[in-house]
């Protein structure tokens, strides 16, 4: 199954709102980074509100999402992640240093915007 | 046999008491209870005395020694005395009876001290529970009231949180820290919190790790943690200590916090009334006016 990627405006939206398991999520890189290709979008918003669980090698593929994306020239903040997630993950030594953070997706937006300056 | 024995206890009764009273009362000056008024004292000898002849009389009834501890445990007597006071109780109760039987041998013998024994093992056996409980009690109350003081989070402005942190932070309370500054952060929404570790006396390295790994967890879950109040001397252990914050904003005093967590949401203080505000070189010239 696929992640819906939606667009809007100069910004691409994904809701993530199952388990992600390996091949979702390569899946998903593909996806992102034919997207930003075709939309020529700037900004990209992960919303991982609905996930429980995030695994390490999902949190390196999200890292790498970020940076790739990076290198495509979209700015990409993940937004909505739990508690018990963020503990895991710190627990996992994963820091995921490069990456913006926001609350929730309208603060991701605002985020996006403020550094876009648009 | 037994009742026998029994009923040489009960019949000598006030010598045992008188006895008992002597001892207890050689034991009181040399420790633990010589605060203790004399009067207050006396009186509950008389009725340690009595619980514990009603408890041979009934068999072991445990109501009037519950009642007992429970009263003992409220004013703050120490165990030793009770258990001082019945070890006390037993060499005098053997005593008086050896006095009243007129042929010893070994197996009387051994009768009444098996049978003293009886008397007093389930009455120190219920104390020291009672006992052990009270304090095991306390024990767990303190515990829950240390929980609830461990990690406030008090949202001061919109978007703005702050988590004032008193005393030693060891692994258990920091994981709690962490767990409510990250349900907090979702809760109040907020953009910015400020945790303050003027009240931590030490930080090691492993107190320090806590709070990176605390503030990092808030960088994850999309907010922005800043650290205040480190004093001098923290300042020096930590760069001593070789432990890198720079990854986080850190100011020295909550005050100098607060102010920049305002900047980070685009706000800042202002003085309501700007005609009071009276400048010292304006003075000087009102003062030279006259």
């Amino acid at each position: 199954m696929r992640i819906p990627i939606l667009k809007l405006g100069n910004y691409l939206l994904i809701s993530i709102q199952m388990e992600l398991d390996d091949k979702t999520a390569i899946q998903f890189q593909e996806d992102l980074l034919q997207r930003i290709h075709e939309t020529g979008a700037t900004g990209v918003v992960v919303d991982l509100t609905s996930v429980d669980i995030i695994d390490s090698f999902i949190a390196k593929v999200l890292g790498e999402v970020v940076s790739m994306s990076d290198l495509m020239g979209a700015k990409v903040v993940l937004t909505g992640i739990q508690p018990a997630v963020a503990i895991t993950l710190i627990d996992l030594g994963i820091h995921l240093q490069n990456v913006q953070t926001a609350l929730d997706l309208e603060q991701g937006l605002m985020k996006l915007h403020q550094e876009l300056g648009e | 046999m037994d009742e026998n024995l029994k009923q040489i206890a009960l019949d000598n009764r006030e010598s045992i008491v008188e006895t008992w009273k002597n001892e207890v009362e050689k034991l009181k000056s040399q420790n633990y209870t010589s605060t203790i008024s004399d009067e207050l004292f006396e009186s509950t000898n008389r009725e340690f005395a009595n619980v514990i002849f009603e408890s041979i009389n009934d068999g072991g009834s445990t109501k009037s020694v519950e009642l007992f501890s429970e009263k003992i445990i409220n004013l703050g007597w120490p165990l030793s005395y009770i258990t001082d006071g019945l070890q006390v109780f037993r060499r005098a109760t053997i005593d008086v009876i050896l006095g009243t039987t007129k042929k010893v041998d070994t197996d009387s013998l051994s009768l009444i001290l098996t049978s003293v024994d009886q008397w007093v093992e389930p009455i120190i056996r219920q104390l020291v529970n009672e006992y052990s409980g009270s304090w095991e009690n306390i024990v767990s109350l303190q515990r829950v009231a240390l929980q609830e003081l461990s990690a406030p989070l008090i949202p001061v402005v919109e978007g703005i949180t702050v988590m004032p942190l008193i005393g030693t932070i060891d692994t258990e309370r920091a994981k709690l820290i962490m767990e409510n500054l990250l349900d907090g952060v979702i809760r109040h929404n907020s953009e910015v919190v400020l945790i303050d570790i003027t009240g931590v006396p030490v930080v090691d390295t492993m107190v320090a790790h806590h709070i990176i790994q605390a503030a990092e967890a808030v960088r994850l879950v999309g907010a922005i943690c800043i650290l205040s109040g480190i004093r001098p001397e923290i300042a020096q252990t930590i760069v001593n200590l070789g432990i890198d914050l720079e990854k986080f904003p850190t100011k020295n005093t909550l005050e100098k916090g607060f102010t920049s967590a305002l900047e980070m949401t685009n706000r800042k203080l202002t003085d309501l009334d700007t005609k009071q505000h009276f400048d010292i070189e304006q003075l000087i010239k009102s003062i030279k006016g006259v």
